[in-house]
């Protein structure tokens, strides 16, 4: 077997090896088998002609090896029931607050067709004022006697109120008549002819 | 007919807590194995594996498939692993479990039924355990998240780069320059040197 030259230090390459591995990276791929095919075929032809990489390789596969012995961990029997137990706590609580959320979302989307419903009422009473309809026009003179007769004219509801109220109105009004219906001063007429 | 972890999860998205529990019972194992390498407590290790599932469970509904599922879930335990770290090192305290395994050992209750492993071989095997474990604490984080990926989940790399954000290229040098410095604190441990030498 062609022996190639031994180096002092085990971590400096030949150029043969450098050129053949680009980098010493490539030793830790090759044993992790994640170099294409045509390079391990290269590599493995390499190993068996060069002991520097060989006694490379088989160390970082014995370092490998008392890594996989460093045991494993056993799963508490109840981590499984554990987790499906929070899993379905979450999933509860995820479809309250997605019932919250969609509820939010009807009264919202609710809200907006009022206000799309609204805007297009104002866009066409606008419309038809800015135009001049008549229709239009009458319906808003219409609109506008309403509002200022029911100021004025207060609906059914409020003589009840002057109803229940009747006796304190009446009281005022006969004090009211004393006040303006003052007795005639007739004592002073007299006096004043007989001093004439 | 086997499953596969994608077509899993697209079910569970959809409500399916059957598909979830397949998921759990597939990976519970590797996970939790993995979570306990990083940190070294048994106990945190489950609570936070029960926090890995319980997030990807939440987000079931937003998942797609661009990704593979595996390095999704060893993406969110590495990010829960590093949190946990920090808050320890914020915290400064340091796991029980160390001074638990001197007297007994809890967790490797399989060993201690086998009737063949002898009292010493036991021994010898924990303590090898106890220092592959701390030289594997030694390395620095983004190594020691590789070479665990790689050694113990085998994950390729490709999905290692993908929960690590970097490039192939930066993995295989992670894990040349993981398992290097591996060699060397085993040696220093008095594991592997004499092995070695024997074989060579």
């Amino acid at each position: 077997m062609k022996k190639y030259r031994q180096t002092e230090s085990p971590d400096i390459y030949s150029s043969e090896c450098e050129a053949l591995l680009v980098s010493p990276d490539e030793l830790s791929a090759y044993i992790d088998k994640e170099l294409p095919v045509w390079k391990r075929h290269l590599i493995r032809r390499h190993l068996k002609k060069c002991e520097i990489c060989a006694d490379r390789v088989q160390r970082l596969q014995q370092t490998d090896s008392f890594l996989r012995h460093a045991g494993a961990v056993d799963v508490s029997d109840d981590f499984l029931s554990g987790v499906m137990a929070r899993a379905s706590e979450a999933a509860l609580h995820q479809r309250q607050h997605d019932s919250l959320r969609s509820h939010v979302a009807r009264f919202v989307e609710t809200s907006l067709g009022w206000t799309r419903h609204l805007s297009t009422l104002m866009g066409s009473l606008r419309y038809n004022i800015r135009t001049r309809s008549p229709v239009y026009i009458f319906i808003l003179t219409f609109a506008v006697f309403t509002m200022v007769g029911v100021t004025l004219y207060p609906p059914s509801g409020d003589k009840l109120l002057e109803e229940s109220h009747g006796l304190e109105l009446n009281a005022e009004k006969l004090i009211s008549f004393e006040v303006i219906q003052p007795e005639p001063p007739k004592r002073l007429l007299t006096t004043y002819l007989q001093g004439e | 007919m086997f499953v596969s972890d994608e077509d899993l999860m697209m079910k569970c998205g959809k409500g399916d807590i059957g598909a979830f529990e397949l998921l759990v019972r597939r990976y519970q194992n590797p996970l939790i194995n993995y979570i306990h390498r990083s940190i070294d407590d048994y106990h945190r290790s489950e609570d936070l594996s029960q926090e890995t599932f319980l997030r990807v469970f939440k987000s079931a509904n937003r998942y797609e498939p661009t990704a593979s599922f595996r390095s999704w879930l060893y993406t969110i335990a590495t990010n829960l692993c590093r949190n946990e770290i920090r808050n320890r090192s914020r915290r400064n305290t340091c796991s029980l479990e160390g001074l638990v395994e001197e007297g007994e050992d809890v967790h490797h209750t399989e060993i201690m039924r086998d009737t063949r492993y002898l009292p010493d071989i036991l021994l010898e095997k924990k303590e090898q355990r106890q220092m592959i474990r701390k030289a594997l604490a030694q390395l620095p984080e983004n190594q020691r998240v590789a070479l665990t990926l790689v050694t113990y989940q085998d994950l390729r790399y490709e999905e290692v780069a993908e929960i690590l954000g970097c490039s192939v290229g930066a993995v295989k040098a992670l894990i040349h320059r993981a398992r290097q410095k591996m060699k060397k604190l085993l040696i220093k441990a008095g594991i592997g040197e004499e092995r070695v030498n024997e074989k060579i």
